[in-house]
């Protein structure tokens, strides 16, 4: 079965270039992948055949083949092959999206193939969403045309709904039963509600599928589908699987009285729902289309009982459906093919014209209608015997039997009558034999299996043994009996009704089928729903994010801290008053930065605030730290200027006042949250912090006296690492926003130095915004402060500094040049590229935290090395400090770059309009 | 084999300097570029190759022990680094073949490939840390890297864009940092394995604050309902390529943050009935989302938020198949996403728009392109035999065996979200691929509309995605024994402190 599959999905994928090289004749190539699932189906009576997949899920290639499965190939082959051969003629040679329709064509019969031999039900489910999927596609041939589009939404989405429900419903059973193949579960079914869920979840599946009430209205709007499609999907294959799988499931869920209940009543509901607007339609294709809601109904309900003279018809009527119902769609669309309509009341005279075409459509509707000797006779009689057993309920729904079969008399005589009667001669010329064929054949075989009776009763009784009730056989003749009589009261009084209502209907405004309205509501309140639901809370205001995210924060935070966070006690406020009194200046600063008006201001404050944290640190021992952020600070404050060179002196007068009082709460909620988190924290500690071993590993192993710089490059070197990285990334980004064109951002090397002189001052052009008293003192101080750098990069790892701290030393060196002198003067100072440095310094630091690796060492690891040198003396050197170096480098590429685009690039952009002018 | 370890982080930053260095030489970086994801790719491979046989590989980096920074590359992490591998190689190679097209007025190469390759760095500096603070420094890199190219061109729209995303990811790692300076003040420590031991230790209510702030930092990460409203504004503006890879994989280092972090430091709890309820709020709120959109790209932001509830779905439930089955659904979404964020580029170009009322008949225009972009649609709402069915499947399961009516609300919620997704991308079908072309359609000129390159890249993609299909039952292996030593969590304490 596997190979089956294959053949499948191989067709489909080379079908676009088959029809390309050959044309519509490659359709008949393409046919012979089904052809061979029905040579193999028979030729085969049962098969087995398991394949692993996802053995976690439950999930595998597990495929079986028995009485039903057996017959449902059979259908699935057989009209699959001779619809396409059909197809080979129904389009025209020139159709643009005949490549993909035969794909898609395949594929889904290849995946209806794959449904109905699948043991495992999760398999089943994904052929079942595969055919879904295709049907998507196949009613949407013709993309141009709404409705199409529409009825192919519609269809996709109402019958994955339900095949959700049943996926749903699979996995309840899987579960329980701890396998999904439906052999295993079969005879392992859950009890109580459990059972119940799974029969209402499978059954929306199947229902949905199916086009049963509720869901009945998606099938007829499918009707825009092209003729074959319908011909296939709509009548043998996918709203089979619906039917088929209450076929398949029924042996065991009978024991469900919901299961019954619900699978009945639907049945007949739709049943006589179907046949009615069957009455009412003009289009035959739709009038066909009823017929078929109509006659699913009947097999749900008759497959659904799970007695063996019901499951036994059941099966014999699908064979039927199938056969005659293909069959008439084939001929609607050879009607339309060759009159351009499928509007009774337009079409006349078909019938003398065309006799051929007659005949079989008089046969098709001949068995759909009951008539003997064909087979829809013999299913309907076996219908009938199943339910007349006297039973007071079987007698109720043998009454709906009854009547429902005497509309589908009515409307297979209104489609035989619309179709090919009136005496008015038509023009039409007839069709070629290739377009007649297949229909032909498949109403000849409903011809033949009503003669044959007993071959299929040999064929389908397998399926039915095992099921209670008394032996029946599908035969023409079983006497005078019941069903034979009811078979006649059907027949007559479905003639009566078409002879009463063939005149009447014909005025009958054209609707929508039911339900229609409900789901465009349903859709509408979803669009709505989703709208109105993105409306609040896609707020498109950075504000209401932020302000959202702290309240989370707050809310969560708050309710752990209340729940039972362990407040401490005791509580040492300082070490010493001096921090009570740096920490309220951190504090008055950042409240006064943020109620600022003049961005200068602000900015101010945020800087006090700053060196302020940076006293907090010295008073609590760590002068490194308090260095560097001092150093970090002044920087800042000089990117900060530059900045605000271009923008408004203050912040813009914000429309949000109305909300200040919430942001205040907010802000002061967070705080307080904040606050009470650092202390309960601080205070719940039990184990003895790691960073206690580092003053004695930080000489012993780390080679360095200075603890702070060890853990920045040795102990936490990977965290430098990537802070370093950061930077590079961040330096680039400043480039990338002020350097607005590709080739401005090479701009970041210096520009060959202008001027006509080459000495000292060169650059020093006298322009005004040029103090030349502080370019020549910066011009003296510049080299001292660099080498000062250099120190501190170099002795850091004994005595405060290192390469982060030396690097901003040198950076504030560069940005007091630009400061004193433009753009010219920093070229002047730094005659390289920004981009350069950053990578040079990034290569030398990690590439020193490889150099380990070939030693044996880990990444990183550094080595000590004690050397006497000639003239320098005892050198102790450790190997980390390359990785400072590379640090080093990173922070001067950084303010470099950061100098070149903030400052002198926005000198130049902001010179440039009056250059211009 | 241990010296593996690092090089995922250490080879793209390399490359990162080289190509910062060969600045004027676009092939020469090129070449760098692609060179080191490529072997960014075989690394990972096989790091999981050997996590998967031999367990754990453990590098105290610069051998301080667990004094110092280890780096850890069990079967999760070392996952995650193959999947993201292969995504940003795919991704450069799509945006290499753009750039080679339009010239790189649009997204300047100079700085896009250091960019690129140290925002690859931080993302695999996430995956293998076992560090909490270094998990932090994974972070910054992959974000500051992620500003850059946010705002790459720097346009108006970009720039705006940008606000909101830097805004709000300052705000997520000022509280990153606050939870990791609380969690040092509580235990004196902040390697991963030791932390494991000392929370145990700590007062319930305490754990909870802790617990709280960390979610809160990973949660809006990793865009979840209520802190994810920021996603669908900063996305969607940016290049096809870098959308395309932060929709991938940028969230995910926020999924992998929270199911690190709640499986190790956090099992149990009421916080997993928390995480559920999100759950199921960010699958629906973010599939109506999609629902109610208009343009193909943001359109497709909301749907990856919608998906992440997918994955909390699984680290709430905390049993080992629905752990693992968000594990694999991870695997999944960094593929698929990627790839629909690639296609809608290729739409752009080809349609002329990402709008879905400028576009019709594409599927007429370039059967090929409506190829690439209906395998992954439909991978993502979940039809079969697709990875996003398989996990959503495995997700069901997982739901239905723990039962429970909330257990049983989010398979139902998990359900309908499938349902509203394939609805959002059919309409996309029936507005985009079907009708009549829109008269805006760009005649093909002297640009080329669908360079090779990027078809070839979205293509791999999408076959990488259909494969999972094929592979599913190994992957489902490998995320299940890796949820497997989630769940008892001394497989990996006892590999990094023996």
């Amino acid at each position: 079965m596997l190979v089956l599959l294959a053949v499948h999905a191989l067709a489909a994928v080379l079908a676009p270039s088959l029809v390309r090289a050959l044309g519509r004749r490659a359709l008949y190539l393409l046919a012979l992948a089904p052809a061979a699932a029905l040579g193999w189906a028979l030729t085969t009576a049962t098969a087995t055949e398991t394949h692993p997949w996802v053995p976690q899920l439950g999930l595998e290639v597990a495929l079986h083949m028995g009485a039903l499965g057996r017959l449902m190939v059979v259908l699935v082959g057989g009209v699959g092959a001779l619809v396409l051969a059909y197809s080979a003629r129904y389009f025209a040679p020139d159709d643009a999206g005949l490549g993909r329709f035969a794909a898609l064509f395949v594929a889904f019969a290849g995946a209806m193939l794959g449904l109905v031999v699948a043991d495992d039900l999760l398999l089943l489910y994904v052929f079942w969403e595969l055919t879904t999927v295709l049907s998507y596609l196949l009613i949407g041939h013709d993309a141009a045309r709404r409705a199409g589009r529409r009825a192919a939404l519609q269809a996709l989405l109402v019958t994955t709904f339900g095949g959700l429900a049943m996926l749903v419903g699979f996995i309840v059973l899987g579960e329980h039963a701890g396998s999904y193949r439906w052999s295993v579960i079969a005879g392992d079914l859950p009890s109580g509600p459990l059972l119940t869920v799974a029969a209402v979840l499978i059954l929306l599946g199947a229902l949905s599928k199916s086009a049963l009430v509720p869901f009945q209205f998606w099938l007829p709007a499918a009707m825009a589908a092209p003729t074959p499609v319908s011909a296939y999907l709509h009548a043998a294959a996918m709203v089979k699987a619906g039917v088929f799988l209450v076929a398949l499931l029924t042996p065991a869920f009978a024991v469900s009285a919901v299961w019954q209940a619900v699978a009945v009543t639907a049945g007949l509901a739709t049943l006589l729902y179907g046949g009615w607007r069957a009455l009412r339609e003009h289009d035959l294709k739709l009038l066909l289309a009823y017929g078929t809601v109509s006659q699913l109904g009947l097999l749900v309900a008759v497959l659904g009982t799970g007695t063996r003279t019901a499951a036994l018809a059941g099966a014999a009527m699908v064979l039927a459906h199938a056969l005659f119902k293909s069959a008439l769609f084939l001929v609607v669309g050879v009607v339309d093919h060759v009159t351009g309509t499928r509007d009774l009341r337009e079409l006349s005279g078909l019938g003398r014209r065309m006799p051929a075409l007659a005949a079989v459509g008089v046969l098709a509707a001949a068995s759909m209608a009951g008539l003997p000797p064909l087979a829809g006779f013999v299913g309907k009689e076996a219908v009938f015997a199943a339910f007349a057993t006297g039973a007071p309920l079987d007698t109720a729904v043998l009454a709906g039997l009854v009547a429902g079969s005497a509309l589908t008399v009515a409307y297979s005589a209104r489609f035989v009558w619309g179709a090919f009667g009136g005496a008015k001669p038509s023009e039409a010329l007839p069709p070629g034999p290739a377009l007649l064929a297949p229909a032909a054949l498949l109403a000849a075989a409903g011809l033949a299996a009503g003669l044959a009776a007993p071959v299929v009763d040999g064929l389908l009784a397998p399926y039915a043994a095992g099921l209670p009730g008394p032996g029946y056989h599908l035969a023409l003749w079983h006497g005078l009996s019941v069903p034979l009589g009811l078979s006649a009261v059907a027949v007559t009084a479905g003639a009566a009704v078409f002879a009463a209502t063939r005149r009447r209907s014909r005025d009958a405004a054209e609707r929508p089928p039911a339900g229609t309205a409900a789901y465009d509501r349903l859709m509408h309140g979803v669009d709505r729903l989703a709208v109105e639901l993105t409306g609040a809370t896609q707020r498109g205001s950075l504000p209401f994010y932020l302000g959202v995210i702290l309240l989370v924060m707050v809310v969560l935070a708050g309710v752990a801290l209340l729940a039972g966070a362990p407040w401490p006690v005791a509580l040492r406020p300082w070490d010493t008053p001096l921090q009570a009194v740096v920490g309220a200046v951190v504090a008055v600063a950042a409240i006064g930065a943020a109620r600022a008006h003049r961005r200068l201001t602000a900015m101010i404050l945020v800087g006090v605030a700053g060196y302020a944290v940076a006293v907090l640190f010295i008073l609590h021992g760590a002068p490194d730290l308090a260095l560097t952020q001092a150093l970090v600070e002044t920087a800042t404050i000089v990117m900060f200027v530059l900045v605000l060179r271009r923008l408004p002196a203050t912040f813009s007068e914000r429309p949000l006042r109305g909300s200040r009082l919430v942001r205040v709460a907010i802000g002061v909620a967070v705080g307080a949250v904040a606050a009470a988190m650092a202390y309960v924290a601080a205070a719940g500690r039990q184990a003895r912090p790691v960073s206690l071993g580092f003053p004695d590993l930080a000489v012993s192993y780390g080679g360095g006296d200075n603890v702070v710089n060890v853990i920045l490059v040795d102990i936490r070197a990977w965290d430098t690492m990537g802070e370093i990285s950061v930077l590079v990334v961040a330096a680039t980004g400043v480039a990338s926003l002020i350097f607005r064109r590709s080739a401005d951002l090479r701009q970041r090397a210096p520009a060959p130095p202008p001027g006509p002189g080459t000495g000292w001052l060169r650059t020093a052009t006298g322009a005004a915004q040029q103090s030349i008293v502080l370019q020549v003192v910066t011009r003296l101080i510049f080299h001292v402060i660099v080498l000062f750098s250099l120190y501190l990069l170099f002795s850091g790892h004994d005595a405060p500094g290192g390469g982060f701290a030396g690097g901003l030393v040198a950076a504030l060196a560069l940005a007091v040049r630009y400061l004193a002198g433009g753009r010219d003067e920093l070229n002047a100072a730094a005659p390289v590229d920004a981009g350069k440095v950053l990578g040079t310094g990034l290569f030398v630091s990690v590439g020193t935290g490889l150099a380990a690796l070939p030693f044996g060492g880990q990444i990183l690891q550094s080595a000590i090395v004690d050397l006497h040198l000639p003239v320098l003396g005892h050198v102790h050197l450790v190997t980390s400090t390359f990785f400072d170096i590379g640090v080093y480098l990173i922070v001067v590429g950084l303010v470099l770059d950061i100098l070149r685009s903030l400052g002198a690039e926005m000198d130049r952009q902001m010179s440039e309009p009056e250059e211009a002018a | 084999m241990t010296w593996l370890v690092p090089l995922p982080v250490v080879m793209p930053l390399l490359g990162a300097a080289l190509t910062l260095l060969l600045v004027r030489r676009p092939r020469a970086q090129r070449t760098v570029s692609l060179t080191v994801l490529t072997a960014t790719l075989v690394v990972a491979c096989a790091l999981l190759w050997l996590a998967t046989g031999e367990g754990a590989l453990v590098v105290a980096v610069g051998g301080w022990g667990p004094l110092g920074i280890v780096l850890v590359a069990d079967q999760l992490a070392a996952l995650m680094c193959v999947v993201s591998a292969a995504v940003t190689l795919c991704v450069l190679v799509y945006s290499i073949g753009q750039g080679m097209a339009d010239g790189d007025e649009e997204t300047p190469l100079s700085v896009y490939h250091p960019t690129y390759l140290i925002l690859t760095a931080g993302v695999m500096n996430a995956f293998l840390s076992g560090d909490l603070f270094n998990l932090y420094v994974g972070f910054e890199i992959l974000l500051v890297a992620s500003y850059v190219l946010l705002t790459l061109g720097s346009t108006a729209p970009r720039i705006r864009a940008g606000t909101t995303y830097v805004v709000v990811s300052l705000l997520s790692s000022l509280i990153f940092l606050t939870a990791i300076g609380l969690v040092y003040a509580a235990t004196g420590t902040l390697n991963l394995a030791q932390l494991v031991g000392r929370l145990d230790a700590l007062p319930d209510g305490l754990r909870l604050v802790l617990q709280a702030m960390l979610l809160l930092a990973f949660g809006i990460k990793a865009a979840v309902f209520p802190l994810s409203a920021w996603l669908p504004d900063s996305y969607p503006t940016a290049p096809a390529p870098v959308t395309a890879v932060f929709a991938g994989l940028l969230t995910k280092v926020g999924v992998y943050a929270i199911i690190r972090t709640e499986t190790l430091l956090f099992p149990g709890g009421r916080v997993a009935d928390l995480l559920m309820i999100v759950a199921l709020l960010t699958m629906v709120v973010g599939i109506l989302g999609a629902v109610a959109q208009a343009d193909l790209k943001r359109l497709l932001s909301f749907t990856l938020i919608s998906h992440i509830g997918y994955m909390l779905f699984g680290v709430g439930l905390s049993t080992g198949l629905g752990l693992s089955s968000a594990i694999f659904y991870v695997v999944h979404h960094i593929v698929v996403q990627t790839t629909l964020f690639l296609a809608a580029g290729l739409v752009e170009r080809r349609g002329g728009s990402t709008a879905l009322d400028r576009l019709g008949g594409l599927a007429r225009v370039s059967p090929l392109l409506a190829v690439l972009f209906l395998v992954p649609a439909l991978n993502l709402a979940g039809i079969p035999p697709f990875s996003g069915f398989l996990g959503k499947l495995g997700l069901l399961q997982a739901g239905v065996e723990t039962g429970g009516p909330l257990a049983w609300t989010l398979v139902a919620g998990g359900v309908v979200t499938s349902l509203l997704t394939l609805y959002a991308i059919a309409r996309v079908w029936n507005l985009a691929f079907w009708r009549t072309p829109h008269p805006s359609l760009p005649a093909p000129g002297p640009t080329r509309l669908m360079p090779r390159m990027m078809v070839g890249s979205t293509l791999a993609l999408v076959v990488f995605g259909a494969g999972l299909t094929l592979v599913a039952g190994p992957l489902f292996d490998v995320s299940a024994t890796a949820a497997e030593d989630l769940l008892q969590r001394t497989p990996y304490v006892s590999a990094v402190i023996p």
